[in-house]
Formats: structure tokens, sequence, C-alpha cells
């Protein structure tokens, strides 16, 4: 891997901070210690199709 | 989950210790119930905590997965069933259950005499026998317990005669006439206490419900009696006999029951559990600690054994030898109605595969209780119910106080009765929950007693009293799993609930409850409701009427509830309706959105119906609704509507209608491997061989939320170690070589595209990462899409015809969907074409109409009539008929045509989710033949029966063309000398045949390999089969 991956951030699934997992973290909130944690939307161009 | 306060003692040296607050274990709650934390919660508070105020609850929760107990519809146990066997002979059953011990006495009538069949005795024991080991030697007072009729005593003398024949006239010698007939066990233990072995069956197990204290035998003695009575009143009189199909001989178990019978049985497990690591620490010479018994208490016995349970569904009770299977089930989730429904479904106890019509036919008992129209089609019709939309199923009341409360209500006490006095005529027995408590001389008047203690509330307002006029017996009942059901209580025909009681309903100063506590409305069970006279509506009371009912349409359960005019349609179409309307998509809750079901189907703009029911506003469905209203045209249009195909208006779907999401869960792991290593999910490649297929990730290998996502694209960059088991020092270094790619692809139909709705991380049982991505795909209607009507009329989609092309009124009005009018006459649907009619009206108007079950007389449902007139006021015919012009031509069509918005469902199934074709692909390796089923692109099957089509049709080169070129072609080397298979060598380029070590016979020849494989796992079994080679 060539460049410092930037880290990408997950949403807590109860009280909405944002946290960075490393490799190997436990997957719990580091604000509320809620164990969900969802990924944050995509911020690329989506183009959908209305059909 | 709940922990249990437990105090303990620990006897060190004298000391009592006691500790509080241990836990023994963790039982699951139902949702919704009193220890739920969503009990009693309004509706802010449950959206606060993210949970849907419409969700029923009634399910549990377990690893995860929604489960429901379903409710067991049961034959009731302690009461006296007479009925006949499949020789025809006359038995009268009783299934005693106490908190020790189930057994079934059943007493036969075989060639005039009778007999006892109890599971402990080899053989029938003849009654007479029975009475005397109980301690009545006489055979005159046994006849004037029974009754001195003598026709009683004419049907009695056989029996008596069979007891003197065997020899036996005292207690003495039938006790050691039963000693000879009680079951020997295997390793004899009978002789020290011999003595005591049939009278402790007489006491203990036969006829178990009727408790015998010290020996005391006359209770039982008096119940025997009762029974024998009953027998011969059935013997002489045909109609005595018990129905067992009859709704009030039935009990249902609901989960508290079934979840109590398994914590006991665990308790009591881990009781003794308990006491066998604490008897193994004692035998051990050299304890270094004092003895603390609370150190064994093992927490997880009632956690694992609820829990396992509760997910399989297997009721494993060892001391009531039950095994039961299929006890819970998955809370279906196709829509609300379905969840809702799901709760109310009560399954059958007894096997499905018999023939009788019985058990499965609709019961005049039913009425009120259980829905007539909401039951499975096929297999399960009749067993598998449902319950009405007031039922009431009863939970154990106490029993202390009632049967004090009958003793000085004037109940005779049984023990001072003579055999002489029990059936004296003008006096009923009084049976309480099975149980002789005596008799009384005014039974009307105490039952009338009773029951106006039940309305004012100082007993339990489930308990029922029936006087049963035939059998001169009144029956209490206080047990539980008794279905009943709420009625207006009117006196002399007049109904107690007033005009100024329904306004303090509606303003809210009232609630059902206070109707209770008023001793306006009250609980009837099945059997009370025969004493009754219950009116339907308060105007059609005559003075003898006790009671009025509160609606009509409560008789229909929650998914039938749904149907507009049910009562105007044919009896199936209702049952149809109720099995589709579970697959109807639509809302599932208002937290819908927040949910990770493996497999959600929704409705993109659900609407409510025009035309609602009250049942619909009562549960919720007009929230929640499963449908679109859709302008039909019943007409004719092009030939795609025939066999009740639809065909739909291009411009409609554009707008959104039939338009649906499907969202399916894909589950990823990160999985820890024994010797330490562990999966990996790692960066994408930007650029080289798989990188399209990896766009939508994001830098941390995972596929992004809102990303579209093609067939075959990769949405987790995992990769996993090669080396799984042999313990590795430095997991953390491992090379890049050490680790093979372990992507996963989405696998979705081709040419769809579909979008990552949201991607949830979380971690598993076993610690391990778990990646949980919800893909959503947006579909509308296609050719061959299923829809239905509230009636039962399901079609799928025929053609879809661009709005031009489409028939249209004056007013402009184009339908969505276009109807063949055949649909009609053979399924007399009537309640659609009012629906028709009164959604018409309601569009015009502007008002909701209501189609309530038998609602018309009371105004929850609207007449043709007022339909008519509404139309008739906006400009419509009064038969809901519009001059049509033809979208084709622009002339009018030559006929009117009926024409209006129906509440159209959408079903689940869809053409995408079962098209299949294939021309070739995957085969099996080991016969290497196509593979089977849609799900591995399989091929289709040429079965047996389409193989003897073409043999009968001689067509000898498609039979070889499919089942040999088309399937498995396979080239091999055949000995014409030994007729063995042989093989190829391409070093000599020739046939070798292996037995005869030369190739001189050899001829190819091709066969279907798994002709080939046969001959080969013949020879593995010792089988020679030879081909013999001829000029074809």
């Amino acid at each position: 891997m060539d460049s410092q991956p930037e880290p990408v951030s997950y949403i807590c699934g109860d009280c909405g901070m944002e946290n960075t997992l490393k490799p190997g973290d436990v997957i719990q909130c580091r604000e509320c210690g809620y164990r969900i944690l969802y990924k944050k939307r995509t911020r690329r161009i989506v183009q959908y199709e209305a059909r | 989950m709940v922990s249990i306060e437990y105090t303990k003692g620990s006897h060190g040296d004298i000391t009592v210790a006691t500790k509080k607050d241990v836990i023994i274990g963790r039982l699951p709650i139902m949702l919704r119930s009193r220890c739920c934390v969503l009990n009693l919660r309004d509706e802010a508070e449950l959206a606060r905590l993210g949970e849907c105020p419409l969700d029923p609850g009634g399910y549990f929760v377990v690893k995860g997965t929604e489960k429901v107990i379903l409710i067991q519809e049961q034959l009731s146990k302690n009461r006296i069933i007479i009925d006949k066997d499949s020789k025809g002979h006359l038995i009268a059953s009783v299934t005693s259950s106490t908190d020790a011990i189930k057994s079934k006495t059943v007493f036969i009538l075989d060639k005039e005499k009778i007999r006892v069949v109890l599971n402990q005795f080899i053989k029938p024991i003849p009654i007479m026998v029975i009475m005397k080991a109980m301690g009545i030697e006489s055979d005159q007072e046994v006849v004037q317990m029974i009754g001195r009729d003598p026709r009683y005593g004419v049907l009695l003398l056989p029996s008596i005669q069979e007891c003197v024949e065997e020899n036996v006239y005292t207690q003495q010698q039938a006790l050691e006439y039963l000693e000879t007939k009680v079951k020997r066990f295997s390793f004899s233990y009978g002789s020290v206490e011999k003595e005591g072995r049939a009278l402790s069956i007489i006491r203990d197990v036969f006829l178990a419900n009727v408790l015998v204290r010290d020996l005391h035998f006359r209770p039982k003695c008096i119940y025997v009696a009762v029974i024998l009575r009953r027998m011969m009143e059935a013997v002489l009189n045909k109609d005595a006999i018990d129905d067992k199909d009859y709704v009030g001989n039935k009990r249902l178990e609901l989960s508290g029951q079934m979840i109590s019978l398994l914590f006991e049985d665990l308790f009591k497990t881990m009781n003794s559990e308990v006491k066998k690591s604490t008897d193994n620490l004692l035998e051990k010479s050299s304890r270094s600690s004092k003895l603390d018994i609370s150190q064994h208490l093992a927490r997880d016995i009632i956690t694992h054994g609820l829990e396992r349970a509760i997910s399989t569904g297997n009721w494993d009770v060892k001391r009531f030898k039950m095994h039961r299977k299929g006890m819970t089930q998955v809370v279906l989730r196709l829509s609300f109605i379905a969840t809702v429904g799901h709760m109310t479904r009560i399954l059958p106890q007894f096997e499905k595969s018999r023939k009788v019509s019985g058990p499965r036919a609709l019961q005049p008992s039913q009425w009120g209780m259980l829905c007539p129209c909401d039951t499975p089609e096929g297999e399960a019709c009749g067993l598998v119910k449902n319950l009405s939309l007031m039922t009431h199923v009863t939970t154990d009341d106490e029993e202390g106080p009632l049967i004090s409360l009958c003793h000085s209500l004037g109940v005779e006490d049984l023990e001072l009765l003579s055999g002489e006095e029990l059936h004296a005529p003008n006096s009923f027995l009084v049976m309480f929950n099975g149980l002789i408590l005596g008799k009384h001389r005014k039974p009307q008047h105490f039952a009338t007693a009773l029951r106006k203690l039940r309305r004012a509330g100082i007993i339990g307002e489930f308990v029922s009293v029936f006087v049963n006029e035939k059998q001169k017996c009144i029956y209490i009942a206080s047990d539980g799993g008794r279905v009943c059901r709420p009625l207006v209580i009117a006196d002399k025909g007049i109904s107690r609930v007033k005009e100024h009681h329904m306004k303090e309903l509606k303003v809210g100063i009232r609630t059902f409850n206070d109707f209770l506590r008023d001793g306006l409305i009250e609980y009837l069970d099945v059997n009370e409701q025969n004493n009754a006279l219950i009116a339907l509506y308060e105007g059609e009371a005559v003075p003898e009427t006790t009671h009025v009912e509160i609606e009509p349409f409560t008789i229909l359960g929650v998914c039938a509830g749904l149907i507009p005019f049910p009562h105007h349609n044919q009896s199936p179409r209702n049952t149809y309706q109720c099995a589709m309307g579970k697959q109807a998509m639509g809302n599932i809750a208002y937290n819908q959105l927040c949910r990770m079901d493996s497999l959600l189907y929704l409705l993109v703009y659900p609407q409510r119906p025009l035309l609602t029911t009250r049942t619909i506003e009562l549960v919720g469905y007009d929230k929640l609704g499963a449908g679109q209203n859709a302008t039909v045209a019943v007409m004719s249009y092009s030939g795609y509507d025939i066999e009740d195909a639809i065909v739909m208006n291009k411009s409609s779907l554009d707008r959104g209608f039939g338009r649906c999401i499907v969202t399916k869960k894909l589950t990823a792991i990160n999985q820890k491997y024994a010797n330490n290593t562990m999966d990996r999910i790692i960066r994408p490649q930007r650029v080289g061989r798989d990188a399209e297929r990896m766009q939508i990730l994001d830098d941390d290998g995972l596929a992004a939320p809102g990303e579209i996502i093609r067939p075959y694209d990769i949405y987790i960059n995992k990769q996993s170690p090669i080396n799984k088991e042999i313990s590795v020092h430095s997991p953390a270094g491992l090379p890049d070589s050490a680790y093979k790619s372990a992507i996963q692809t989405y696998k979705g139909p081709r040419g769809e595209t579909a979008v990552v709705d949201r991607v949830a991380l979380t971690s598993d049982k076993d610690n391990n990462l778990c990646i949980k991505f919800l893909i959503r795909h947006t579909r509308r209607p296609e050719l061959g899409d299923k829809f239905s009507s509230r009636h039962g009329q399901k079609g799928v989609c025929g053609t879809i015809i661009q709005q031009e092309d489409f028939p249209f009124s004056e007013r402009g009005i184009c339908p969505d969907l276009i109807m063949n009018p055949h649909g009609f006459p053979s399924r007399m649907t009537i309640g659609k074409m009012i629906e028709l009619l009164g959604g018409k009206a309601g569009v015009s108007c502007g008002r909701f109409h209501y189609g309530s079950a038998f609602g018309e007389p009371s105004g929850h449902a609207d007449r043709v009539e007022v339909i008519s007139e509404t139309l008739v006021k906006h400009g419509f015919s009064y038969s809901g008929k519009d001059f049509i012009y033809s979208g084709i031509t622009g002339s009018p069509l030559q006929a009117y045509i009926f024409m209006g918005p129906i509440y159209y469902q959408k079903l689940k199934h869809m053409v995408l989710d079962k098209m299949h074709a294939r021309a070739s692909g995957p085969r099996v390796m080991l016969t290497r033949q196509p593979t089977e089923g849609r799900s591995r692109d399989g091929g289709l099957r040429l079965g047996e029966m389409e193989r003897d089509c073409l043999i009968a049709y001689g067509a000898s080169m498609l039979i070889y063309e499919r089942l040999m070129v088309s399937s498995d072609p396979f080239e091999v080397q055949v000995c014409r000398a030994c007729g063995l298979l042989g093989y190829y060598n391409y070093k000599l380029k020739a046939g070798i045949c292996s037995t005869c070590k030369n190739g001189d016979n050899i001829s190819t020849m091709k066969l279907p390999y798994a002709c080939k494989l046969l001959f080969q796992e013949l020879q593995s079994m010792n089988i020679v089969p030879r081909l013999k080679l001829a000029e074809a």
C-alpha cells in the first residue's frame, strides 16, 4: 500500500458520534459504548436512474 | 431478560447465611408484556425508543430473531368426555393433569361390560373391581350412587356379574386381583412394597385429578359413579355423547403456560444438578474449603434451556413425557397484517394426517371466538385457526375462595351426601373445574347468585357458570385456556348500555374496563353461552334475551376484517383473501427502515383503503396499509387479460403504482481462527484486474452506502489466511502471500442494479467482526407480477399498455388497470363490486365509506342505495357504469363500463425472483449432469412422464438428444470380449481393456456419464454389469 490510507469513520447507532476504527479494534462507540456502528454514506457522486 | 431474586441458606456449622439477588438464570420476556420495557409506553415514548407503536408485541426476541410461541389447542383436561372409539365402543375418558402427574383414564363399554383402561395395568379392569378396591364392597351402594332408575341397574348388571365371576367380593380380594394385573417393570422392585402397588395406582394415577387424602376414597367413588351414570345416559340416549370438536371442550394453551411448564422442569433440573455437584464435592476425602452451596448454582441451565426451546420450537419436558415440535415460529414480517395475524394463530395438537372431516369442519360453537374465514388451504385446512377480534383466553383463577363461596351459597358438601341422595330429583350436581363439589337444590338461584357476584366484580370476570339441564349439573370453571368473549348484558331484553354510556365512551371518560366493572358488559365462555339468549341487535331483543352482541363483525378475525363487505362474498373467497393479505406488500412498521431484516418487501407509495372497515381502524391497517387504490375498469381489453390477467396502465406505473422496494441483508464475518490468525479486510485495488468490480468499495474495503451495486460487484474485499490450523508466532506479521482472497460478490438478477442501503458493523457472539450490508432494490411492476384485490381475486399482470391506448371517460378518467369481467360470474364476489361503488362514491364526495361485515343494520357499512344516491348526486350513473371512449379509435365504446377505485394489493411473488432459463451452464461434479434448481442456474428436467410421452410418440432421436447429448455424454472403451469398460491409452493411441490386459476387442461408444457411474458403483458392490454390443 502506497500512501497512508485516510481513515474511514463510522457513525454510532445510538448517539451518532463519529468513530474511526483500526483493524483489530473492538466495534464499540467511544462515546457511549454502543456496539453497532454504521458506515457513512459515500461522498462520491452517484447518479440514480429514475425509472 | 430478568434476574431473579433468590435467598439461600448455607449450613457452615450452625449458621445460616443468606444471599440476596442471586441470578439463577435469565428468561426471555414477551414484548409488550408487563415486564417489558415497552409496556404502557405512549406513542411518543415508543417512537423515541425506535419502536413501532402499532406493533402488536406478543413475541419473544431470542438470539436476534423474533419468535412467536403459537397458541396450542387441546382437549380440556380433568373433564369427563363421553365419546365413541373407532370400533364403536362407548368410552368415557378423563385426562387428568395435576402439578405432580399426568394420566389418562378411559372407561370402555365392551360387550355390555364396563372396564377401565389405565396405562399401569396390562389389561382392562372390570369397573366393579375398581369400586371394590376403593372400598365400596356392596353392589347395592354402587347402584344407589349411579341412580335407582331400573334401566341403569340393567346396564350395570353384566359388570357386576363379571366381578363375581372373578371371585372378587371384598376390598382385599380386589386389591389382590389388581396386583396381578399391574404392569411389571423390567427391574422388579415391587417385592418390597408389593402390598401397596395396586392401591397406590388407584390412589395416585387412576383419575389423578380427584385427590385422595388419607385413603379417603369417597370423592373418587362418587366421581366414578358420575362417569358411569353419564355413560349409561349416553347408552340410552345418543345425544348425550360429547362432541370432541365443541369449542367448550377445548382449551387454548398460551405461551405463558408453555414457558412456565418449561421453567418448572428446568428449575427442577437445576436443583438436582446442584445436589449432584455438592454430593460429588462431599464425597471427596480432602476438602480444603468449607462447603458453600451457592458456588454450585449453575446459572445457565435455565437460560440455555429456555433459549434453546424457544429458538428451536422443541418442547421437551421429561417429567410429563412431553415432546412437542414446532411450537415456535419466526414472526412473519411480510406485511403488518401478517405479523398481527401470526399472533392470533392457533395450532392443533393432534396429527394432521387423519382423513376425518370433523375437526376441520366449521363448528357452530366457534361463533365469535374463532374466525370462520381465516384458515389455510390444503393440508392444515380447518385445523389451524385464528382468534376472532374480541376473543379473550382465560388464565387460571384462584380456586380456594371460589370453592368456599360456593359452599356459603348453599352447595351441600359431597362428604355429607349418601349415595342415594346424590342424584335425587330437583337437585343439581355442582362441578367445579371438573371436580364434584357437591349438590345444590336450587340450581337456577345458585347460578344467578354467582353471576351477580361476578358482575359486581366480587369474583373474577372470567369465571363461568353453566347450568346443564340435561346432565343436571352446574359447571363452574375458573381454569385457564377457555375462550370467551364480551357481551352486553340485557335485563328483560333491554340492554344495560345506554346512550349516555356511549357518549361518555366517545368523550373518553369511560373505557371498556369501566363497562366491565359497572356490570354493563361481561365475558361469557362457550359453555355459558348455552345459558344465554343473545340478541344480534338491541332492536331484535325479546323479553327472554339476556345479552346483546357488541358488534357482529367481531366474529371475524384480524385478517378477515380487512375485507370490505365480506358478507356479500362467496365464503371461500374470504378465506383466500385471508391467506393473500399476509403476502401483500406494504408497510411493516413505523420503524421499517431502521430494521435489518434478511428480506423485506415494502411498497413505495402505500395508501389507505378508500373503503375501510371498523376492523381496519381498530388494528391500524389504515396507518400501515398494504396496497393502493387503483381505478379499475371491468372490461375486456386485448387478449392479454384472459385467465385473471390484468392489463396495466404504463403511466400509472410511471406515477408509482405498485412500485416496491426489496431489501436483502448480506452478512460477512471477519473470522478468527484457532491458530491466532484471522481474516483481514484490506484496501481495494484501484488499478488492475479486479479494480472495476471494486469501484464501490471505500478505503476500508467495505462497500459504501449509497453506491449502486451491480451483479458480480465485490462488496467486501476480504482475505483469509491460507494456513488456518498450524499455529503462527506473529499473526500480525504474516506476509501478503500467506493470504488468499475471500472476496464476496453481490449476486442479483442480471441487468438489474441495486443500491447499498446501509452498512452496519457489529461483533457477533464469538467476538468476530460482523458486517451487515443492506441492499435495496426498487422494482416497478412488470409482466407477470402478481396482484390481488381484497376479495380473493388474484391475477398476474398480463400486459402493460400506454395510457394513450387506454380507454377514458368523458371526465378524462383513465383506469389504472383493466380487469376482465369473466372474473365475476363464477366467483360471486359481490363485495368487490360494492367496494368499487363505495370507493367511487367516496372519491367523489370526499368521505371514506365503510364496509364492515354485517354492518348495514348498525351503520358500519354503507348500503348500496345510499352509495348510488351519492353517485347520482355527483353526476355518475347509479350503477357505477361510465360512458367510455376507446383509447385506440377514440370512438365511444358500445357498452357502459363499470369503473371505479378498488384497493389492490401487490403480492410478494414477482417474476424477477422466479424467472429462470438456461442453455448450458454448471454441472454436478458426481454425475456430470446439469445442476438442479434456479438458485444454481440449473437445467429444466425432462422427467419420466415427459420421457414416456416421447417414447409413446416414437421420437427416439429427441430422447437421445435430451437424455444424452444435452445432458452428460461420455465416451467409453468397451471390451467386446469381457463386456467391461476399459481405458484409452494416449501413448499407444488405442483403447485397452484392463481386465483382458489387451486392446484387441475394444470398441468406442458413447454412454451417459451417469450410466458409467452406475456400472462402477455396481462393481464396487460386487455386481458385474457387462455390456453386450451389437450392430445398430
